[in-house]
């Protein structure tokens, strides 16, 4: 199985070379909106001092250690896999005796990560002396963090699999995506920390997947988060993978019943 | 005479196209009305922790994020359909026939394809103007009205003289298929004013991809921030980008020796 893994790494790892010019753009287009929202904070807080407590030092903190944490834990696999479905041509990858969404799409949203984590180290660098963030990280709080991440990719990535899953049945399924991408975009703490939210959506936030995959890990490697709060958290993420996998294991099995091939 | 009857057979096509995909169009609706929801949110949770960004109320930024809706409605309706159009059109040679037609060749590849459901975001914007300079309570007076809708024009010509060049220069870099992307990733920075940003990415988003002079700059002069020479300024860059983009668009085209031949 491990065999079958390292093929699958060195085949998508390849490809993501390949398109390391695409690469470039699709970071500039992915890091805009971040570095916008920490600008206009870090306005905020430079006129009124402070926003809730939060210094521009701690917003330049908390957006400059997001940035590497979503390319850690986000997926790519609606981008990968939707057309494949619609075009009929994941038929071939049906043909292999694996599981191709957990052997080759995983293989290469890990690919895509280390090429895209490898291309950003400049330009945080540059961000880093630009904002000077107060960057609360020690080796405890990293070592801490890892599994998380590990664990926050996994629930954004059974999230956007199950959602690509649903182009076995119907085209519009960029529709349901842009939703939650909405919705997670505000639960998750892209857009703002969310000790700056109501106290009632940081309520609902907590207890649904979206902060697990991003703003856990985040205040972990700062260091932000008392003990209880770090295993009610990591209590979360088990149950929420359980959750999840389950789902996806099920949505599975029903797409591949109905699943007749585009022009067959 | 002969441009209205172009006019007319491109609208109609448009029409056509649109109406073959109904379910698609309700849906594009659905999702972009979706995202206005998702702004007022994230207006709303901004203006709960502050009262002003960097002297920009409420309704002053919900007018800004119409003005932002307008220029992505503009960038979806044509600078998307059109460009991937003009690639495939490199791509396989079908260029060629476009620059045939007995019709102005920029305005052509421009225009040809509009993706029309986008009115419903013109509308979406206007409305979210409005609506924002209602609510911040300024009264601008007659003249910076007519200001303010001149530099609305100047920017927008600037931003589609932006986009001529990048899709010209594919006459010179044939593989240059990412033409426009830089320029739809910084879009974003349209949607807070950039008076509120710090100088390195105020010179970008107002020099260099220069999103700010469609956004920002026309709402400033609307709220009589602006002196008269740079007004002047953001009107002399309109009718100058326009100019120096044809000239580039016409030696690209003499340039072009097509695919198929």
């Amino acid at each position: 199985m491990l065999e079958i893994y390292k093929r699958f790494w060195q085949v998508n790892w390849a490809e993501q070379w390949q398109y390391r010019a695409n690469l470039l753009m699709y970071l500039a287009y992915w890091l805009v909106s971040p570095v916008v929202y920490l600008a206009v904070w870090t306005a905020i807080a430079n006129a009124e001092g402070n926003v809730n407590g939060l210094t521009a030092s701690d917003f330049a903190a908390y957006y400059l250690t997001l940035l590497p944490v979503d390319i850690l834990t986000s997926s790519i696999t609606i981008h990968v896999l939707a057309f494949k479905i619609q075009e009929g041509t994941i038929s071939n990858e049906l043909m292999q005796p694996v599981h191709p969404i957990l052997t080759n799409t995983l293989m290469n949203n890990i690919a895509f990560k280390a090429l895209t984590l490898i291309a950003f180290v400049p330009i945080w660098i540059v961000l880093v002396l630009l904002f000077r963030p107060a960057l609360t990280i020690t080796p405890l709080s990293l070592l801490i963090a890892l599994p998380a991440l590990a664990m926050g990719f996994l629930i954004r990535f059974f999230i956007d699999s199950i959602i690509t899953l649903v182009a076995f049945w119907t085209t519009r399924v960029w529709s349901i995506w842009q939703f939650n991408e909405a919705i997670s975009m505000l639960l998750n703490g892209a857009f703002v920390p969310l000790a700056l939210m109501p106290a009632w959506v940081q309520a609902i936030a907590q207890f649904l997947p979206y902060q697990l995959g991003l703003s856990f890990p985040v205040l972990l490697i700062l260091n932000r988060l008392p003990a209880e709060q770090i295993v009610l958290n990591y209590g979360l993420q088990v149950v929420w993978i359980g959750a999840l996998y389950g789902a996806f294991a099920l949505l599975w099995r029903q797409a591949l019943k109905q699943y007749s091939a585009v022009g067959a | 005479m002969h441009t209205a009857r172009v006019l007319a057979a491109l609208f109609k096509i448009n029409v056509q196209q649109e109406l073959a995909y109904r379910a698609d169009t309700v849906a594009n609706m659905l999702v972009s009305l979706m995202w206005l929801a998702w702004e007022l949110t994230g207006l709303a949770i901004i203006f709960s922790n502050t009262a002003s960004i960097a002297g920009w109320t409420f309704g002053d930024l919900l007018a800004l994020s119409g003005m932002w809706r307008l220029l992505n409605a503009f960038m979806q309706a044509v600078v998307f359909p059109n460009t991937e159009k003009f690639n495939r059109g490199i791509r396989e040679g079908t260029l060629d026939y476009t620059l045939l037609q007995p019709a102005n060749s920029q305005f052509m590849v421009s225009f040809s394809r509009v993706a029309i459901w986008n009115l419903w975001n013109v509308g979406l914007a206007l409305a979210t103007i409005t609506i924002g300079l209602l609510i911040s309570e300024s009264r601008p007076s007659p003249l910076n009205v007519v200001v303010f809708l001149a530099l609305t024009a100047s920017g927008g010509m600037v931003i589609y003289s932006l986009w001529i060049v990048l899709i010209a220069l594919t006459f010179w870099f044939t593989k240059f298929d990412n033409n426009v992307t830089l320029l739809a990733a910084v879009a974003d920075a349209g949607r807070f004013p950039a008076t509120a940003y710090p100088i390195w990415l105020r010179v970008i988003v107002t020099f260099v991809i220069p999103i700010a002079v469609a956004t920002t700059v026309p709402l400033q002069a609307l709220r009589g921030d602006l002196p008269w020479w740079q007004i002047a300024l953001a009107l002399g860059a309109g009718v100058l980008a326009f100019f120096l983009s044809s000239r580039l668009w016409q030696a690209g085209v003499k340039r072009y020796s097509g695919a198929s031949a």
